[in-house]
């Protein structure tokens, strides 16, 4: 075998064999992973949108107070089931790309 | 042969927000993109791959800054060697892990281990952008012009380059100097 064939041969084996799944995989659990990140961060100006709303309309909602506050801690678990549902997928998204998708 | 979709449909499509079209650019560019960066990183396969993927996700993140759709393989190159730049200036290289690597993984039939031992330090002790204009025009076919616009460096300089590793290589795997 003349260095040149060596050469060659060395470089076909590192060439990936196609097609290869599992990175496909791995690209597409990443792109979704960055995707959902995304939809968090282009959410965080609504939610602060609706904040200052909420702020800005207290005068009006106050003296309705009493009557809400049957509501609230319905509301409030809701809203905190809410975020932790939210928060969980994030992390299972990013474990399981740890876990299942390397190679 | 309608059936079969060019680069820059496929750039389009993904575009369009298609996350099946840019899956076929993965799938028709994976090979090329992760056989550069195991030649640029030479540290085992899977801190290769893990680039490579990075190299993937950037381009999907800056698929719009795409001037020329035919051209995506030479730009998702460019992306792979300025990651893999980044990767080598940061890293701190771990010899002994590389050596247990090349030790263990088996050499293509007819070449001895001491030659794949050989051929890697030969490719580690190439200047980054040396190896890299050997790993895209010898191993991957790229044409010098190609090469020149994925790595941002004069046809001229290209051509030298691989000139000069190729002989490294090759004296590397007992061929003489002028190889």
């Amino acid at each position: 075998m003349t260095p040149e064939d060596k050469l060659n041969a060395l470089f076909a084996a590192e060439r990936p064999k196609a097609p290869d799944y599992v990175f496909q995989a791995a690209v597409a659990q990443k792109m979704a992973v960055r995707r959902a990140w995304l939809t968090v961060a282009a959410s965080v100006p609504w939610a602060v949108a609706a904040m200052a709303c909420l702020w800005a309309l207290q005068p009006v909602i106050a003296p309705l107070r009493d009557s809400l506050n049957v509501f609230l801690p319905t509301l409030a678990g809701t809203v905190l089931l809410a975020c932790a549902t939210a928060v969980a997928a994030l992390w299972l998204a990013r474990t399981g790309g740890r876990v299942g998708f390397r190679r | 042969m309608g059936g079969v979709l060019t680069d820059a449909e496929l750039v389009g499509r993904a575009l369009a927000g298609s996350d099946a079209a840019f899956a076929q650019l993965v799938s028709r560019h994976q090979g090329a993109v992760r056989g550069f960066t195991r030649r640029m990183l030479a540290s085992g396969w899977a801190e290769a791959d893990d680039l490579a993927q990075d190299a993937f996700l950037a381009a999907w993140r800056s698929l719009r800054s795409l001037k020329e759709p035919a051209g995506f393989k030479t730009w998702l190159l460019g992306i792979a060697w300025r990651k893999a730049q980044d990767r080598i200036r940061s890293a701190r290289r771990h010899a002994g892990r590389d050596q247990v690597w090349l030790e263990t993984s088996e050499a293509p039939a007819g070449v001895s281990a001491e030659d794949r031992i050989a051929m890697a330090q030969a490719m580690a002790e190439l200047a980054p952008d040396v190896r890299a204009c050997v790993a895209l025009c010898l191993a991957d076919g790229l044409s010098h012009p190609e090469a020149a616009v994925a790595l941002g460096l004069p046809l001229g300089t290209v051509k030298s380059h691989v000139t000069r590793g190729r002989a490294r290589l090759l004296k590397a795997l007992g061929g003489s100097d002028d190889a």
